[in-house]
C-alpha cells in the first residue's frame, strides 16, 4: 500500500502517456488530454513541499540557535509580507508589484551580478595554461570573450588592417560556436538524453525508486 | 512612492555589494530577505496563477452545479491535496501518490519526445551534411565543418563511454574528445563572462542613472 | 615583485572591474557592431511574416537575467508591433509574470499597440512541459483567461487562435532549460517553429539545435540584443551596454594574460 501502489500508479500513468504519443486515435488523444489536465491540476500542489521544507529548516535553525539563526526571522517576514498582500489582493495589486520591482528585482539582479567580480578575480588567479587542454580552454575563452564585444573587431580591423579579412575575432568566435563547440555540445546532449531515457525507463519499471523517499 | 522605491532598491543593492568587502550583517539581511520575498512571491503566483484557475475554479463550478462534468476534476484535486499529508508524520507516506503520478506521466511523455528531439534529430543533424556533400552543394569550408563535426561528436561520446577501458586507440580518440570538450567549455566560459558582466553593468546603470538621478 | 603581483588583494581587482564599468557608463562610446547569422535569421523570419500573423513570446526568466533578456524582449516587441505581428505573451517562470506584463505594456504604450487586438499577456501556469503540451491541444484549456482575468473567448485576437496551429513562431526568452523543453514538446510533437533569446550562460548549448533547424534563430545574450537593435536601427540599452562591456572584457582578458605571464615566469625561475 505504501510503496506498491505508488509504483503501480507510476507504471500505469507512464505507460499510458507513452502509448498516447504513438496513436492519433481520438480515444487515445482523449485519455492523453484528460491525464494532462489531471497533472496540470496536481502540479500546483507541489508548491507545498518546497515551502514546508524551507519553513521546517528555518524553524529548526531557530530552535537550535545555530549561527545567524536570528536572520531566519527575516525569511519569515519576507514570506509573510508577500503572502499577506498577494494572497487576498492578487499579484497585480500595486503594493505587491511595488515590492517585486523594488525589493525582489534589485536583490535578485545584484546577487547574480556579484559573480562578475568573482569571475574576474578567478580569471586572474586560477585561469592558467598549465596543460594542453587548459590552454585550449583558455584560448577559446579569450577569443569568445573578445569576439562578443565590438572592441574586439575594432582592434582586429585597426591593428590587423593589412589582412584581407574584416571582423576576424567575431567570425572566429562564430566558427568556434558553429563547429567544435557544436560537436562537443551534441556529444553531451546525446549522452545526457540517453541517460535521461534509461532513467525514465528504470523509474517506470520500478527499478529506480529514490523518488519514493525513505521509510516503509 | 517611485523615488522611495528607487532608494529602497539602491539600499538593498548596496547591501549586497557590501559583501565584496567582506561578509557583514547588511549583506546577510539582504540575503535572507531575498530568500523570503522570493518564496512569498512564488507562493502567491502559484496560488493565483496555478491553484485557483486550474484546481479551485473547476472544483467550485462542479460543486455549485455549474459544470457537473467538472466533478471528474475532484479526483486530481483530491490527489493533489495529498501533498498536505507532508504535515503529518503518520500520514506523510501518502505524498508518494501524487509524486508517483507526476513522475510516471512525466517519464512516459519524456521517453518518446526526448528520443525524437535529442537522439533522432541530433543524429540526423550529424549525418545529413554528408547527403549535401554527396549532392555537391557544400563549399570546401562546409565540407571541412561537416567532417570535423562527426569527428567531434564521435570522440566526445567515446570520452563519456565508460564501459570499456580507455587504452590504446580508444585513449587517443577520447583525448581528442577532451579537446573538443575543452573548446566547448571555453566558449561557455567566454559567454558566461558576457552574461555576468551585463548584470553588473545593469546594476551600475541603475545606481548611476536612476538612483543618481534622484540625488543630482 | 612577481609574488606580490600574484598575491594581489582580490578587492583591488574588484575596484578595477567597477572602474571599467563606471568610466564608460559616464563617458559612453559607440563602436560598430557586426551582426551574427543566428540573430539575422530570427530578424528576417519575423520580417517575412505576413501582417496579422500571431507569434508567442515566452518570458521564461527572472530578475537575475533581466539585464540580458529585457533589451532583446523590447527589441522583439517593437519589431512585431511595427510589422503588425500579434504577440501572445506567456511565461513558464513565476518571476516572468510581473516582468513580462510590464514590458509588453511599456512597448505597447510606445508603439500604440492595443491590448486584446495586437497583444495579449496570458501570465503563468506551473508545470512547464504540461503547460506546453496542454496548449498544443487547446490554449484555453490551460489559460482560460488572460492575466487580467478576461476570458480568451472575449479577446478579439484570440478568436481564431485555438492552439499552435495558428501560431507562426514561438520565441523563448530563456535563462534555464526552458528552450530545450519547448523544443522537446512543442517542436517535436506539434511542429511549432521555435527561436530563442538566451543568457550568456546557455548560448553554447543552443548551437546543436540551431544546426538541425529545431531553432530557426538565436539571440545570444547582451551581444545578441545589441545586434538586434542594430538590425532594427533602434539603439537602446543593448547597444549602450555592449559598448561598456567591451572595456570589462578587455580588463578580464588582460588579467588572464598578466596572470599567465607571471605564472610562467615564476615556473621558469623555480625550474
Amino acid at each position: 500500500m505504501r510503496r506498491q501502489v505508488p509504483l503501480i500508479l507510476c507504471f500505469v500513468f507512464g505507460v499510458v502517456m507513452m502509448l498516447t504519443q504513438f496513436s492519433p486515435h481520438s480515444f487515445s488523444q482523449g485519455i492523453y488530454e484528460e491525464v494532462l489536465s489531471w497533472a496540470l491540476i496536481i502540479s500546483p500542489f507541489m508548491l507545498v513541499l518546497g515551502t514546508v521544507t524551507l519553513i521546517q529548516t528555518h524553524v529548526a535553525r531557530i530552535r537550535r540557535r545555530t549561527e545567524h539563526w536570528q536572520y531566519s526571522f527575516i525569511i519569515f517576514a519576507g514570506i509573510l509580507l508577500m503572502v499577506v498582500i498577494g494572497i487576498p489582493f492578487g499579484p497585480q495589486h500595486p503594493i505587491f508589484v511595488w515590492l517585486f520591482n523594488n525589493v525582489q528585482v534589485p536583490m535578485d539582479a545584484t546577487m547574480f551580478s556579484l559573480l562578475a567580480f568573482f569571475i574576474a578575480s578567478a580569471a586572474y588567479r586560477a585561469f592558467r595554461a598549465r596543460t594542453f587542454e587548459a590552454s585550449l580552454l583558455l584560448v577559446t575563452a579569450l577569443i569568445v570573450m573578445l569576439g562578443n564585444v565590438p572592441i574586439g573587431d575594432l582592434f582586429w580591423n585597426t591593428v590587423l588592417s593589412g589582412l584581407p579579412w574584416d571582423n576576424g575575432l567575431s567570425d572566429t568566435k562564430q566558427w568556434i560556436l558553429d563547429n567544435p563547440n557544436l560537436s562537443a555540445r551534441r556529444g553531451i546532449i546525446l549522452g545526457v538524453s540517453l541517460g535521461a531515457i534509461s532513467q525514465s525507463i528504470r523509474i517506470l519499471l520500478g527499478i529506480e525508486r529514490s523518488y519514493l523517499g525513505g521509510g516503509d | 512612492m517611485e523615488v522611495f522605491g528607487i532608494w529602497v532598491a539602491a539600499f538593498l543593492t548596496l547591501c549586497i555589494y557590501s559583501f565584496l568587502y567582506r561578509d557583514n550583517p547588511f549583506y546577510r539581511f539582504a540575503e535572507y530577505l531575498f530568500v523570503g520575498v522570493s518564496v512569498g512571491y512564488v507562493f502567491v503566483l502559484t496560488t493565483h496563477q496555478g491553484f485557483i484557475p486550474l484546481a479551485w475554479k473547476p472544483f467550485w463550478a462542479a460543486i455549485t452545479g455549474e459544470s457537473l462534468i467538472g466533478l471528474i476534476k475532484l479526483i486530481p484535486i483530491c490527489i493533489g491535496l495529498l501533498f498536505f499529508t507532508r504535515f503529518s508524520t503518520q500520514h506523510q507516506w501518502l505524498v508518494r501518490y501524487p509524486i508517483a503520478i507526476l513522475i510516471g506521466a512525466g517519464s512516459g511523455l519524456a521517453i518518446p519526445n526526448v528520443l525524437r528531439a535529442n537522439i533522432f534529430e541530433q543524429t540526423r543533424g550529424t549525418i545529413e551534411p554528408f547527403a549535401a556533400i554527396h549532392a555537391g552543394t557544400l563549399s570546401a569550408g562546409e565540407i571541412f565543418g561537416a567532417i570535423l563535426m562527426v569527428i567531434g561528436v564521435v570522440c566526445t561520446l567515446t570520452y563519456f563511454f565508460f564501459s570499456i577501458e580507455h587504452r590504446g586507440p580508444i585513449k587517443w580518440v577520447s583525448k581528442v574528445g577532451i579537446a573538443f570538450l575543452m573548446i566547448g567549455f571555453g566558449s561557455a566560459f567566454g559567454n558566461t563572462v558576457m552574461g555576468r558582466v551585463a548584470l553588473l553593468i545593469q546594476r551600475v546603470d541603475f545606481l548611476l542613472n536612476d538612483w543618481g538621478g534622484t540625488i543630482f | 615583485m612577481l609574488e606580490k603581483l600574484m598575491d594581489i588583494d582580490r578587492r583591488i581587482i574588484f575596484i578595477l572591474v567597477v572602474l571599467a564599468v563606471i568610466i564608460p557608463t559616464l563617458l559612453p562610446i559607440n563602436l560598430p557592431i557586426s551582426v551574427s547569422a543566428p540573430t539575422r535569421q530570427l530578424h528576417d523570419y519575423i520580417n517575412a511574416l505576413p501582417a496579422g500573423s500571431t507569434i508567442m513570446l515566452a518570458f521564461d526568466y527572472g530578475p537575475a537575467s533581466l539585464a540580458e533578456l529585457n533589451p532583446m524582449a523590447k527589441a522583439l516587441l517593437k519589431q512585431c508591433f511595427d510589422k503588425d505581428v500579434r504577440v501572445i505573451g506567456i511565461t513558464l517562470a513565476p518571476e516572468g509574470t510581473a516582468m513580462g506584463s510590464t514590458l509588453i505594456q511599456e512597448i505597447a504604450d510606445e508603439t500604440g499597440a492595443i491590448d486584446g487586438e495586437d497583444y495579449v499577456f496570458l501570465g503563468y501556469r506551473p508545470g512547464e512541459e504540461l503547460v506546453i503540451l496542454g496548449m498544443g491541444s487547446d490554449i484555453a484549456s490551460v489559460f482560460e483567461t488572460d492575466y487580467n482575468g478576461k476570458p480568451l473567448a472575449d479577446i478579439p485576437m484570440m478568436t481564431n487562435v485555438t492552439n499552435y496551429d495558428q501560431i507562426s513562431l514561438l520565441i523563448d526568452l530563456a535563462s534555464g532549460s526552458s528552450t530545450e523543453i519547448w523544443i522537446t514538446y512543442a517542436n517535436v510533437r506539434y511542429n511549432l517553429q521555435i527561436a530563442a533569446g538566451v543568457t550568456g550562460v546557455i548560448i553554447s548549448q543552443m548551437y546543436p539545435y540551431l544546426q538541425t533547424g529545431q531553432l530557426i534563430g538565436l539571440i545570444s545574450g547582451i551581444a545578441g540584443a545589441a545586434e538586434y537593435e542594430t538590425l532594427l536601427d533602434a539603439p537602446a540599452k543593448g547597444i549602450l551596454w555592449i559598448n561598456i562591456e567591451s572595456f570589462v572584457h578587455l580588463l578580464i582578458a588582460g588579467l588572464v594574460v598578466i596572470g599567465n605571464i607571471a605564472f610562467f615566469v615564476q615556473r621558469r625561475k623555480e625550474e
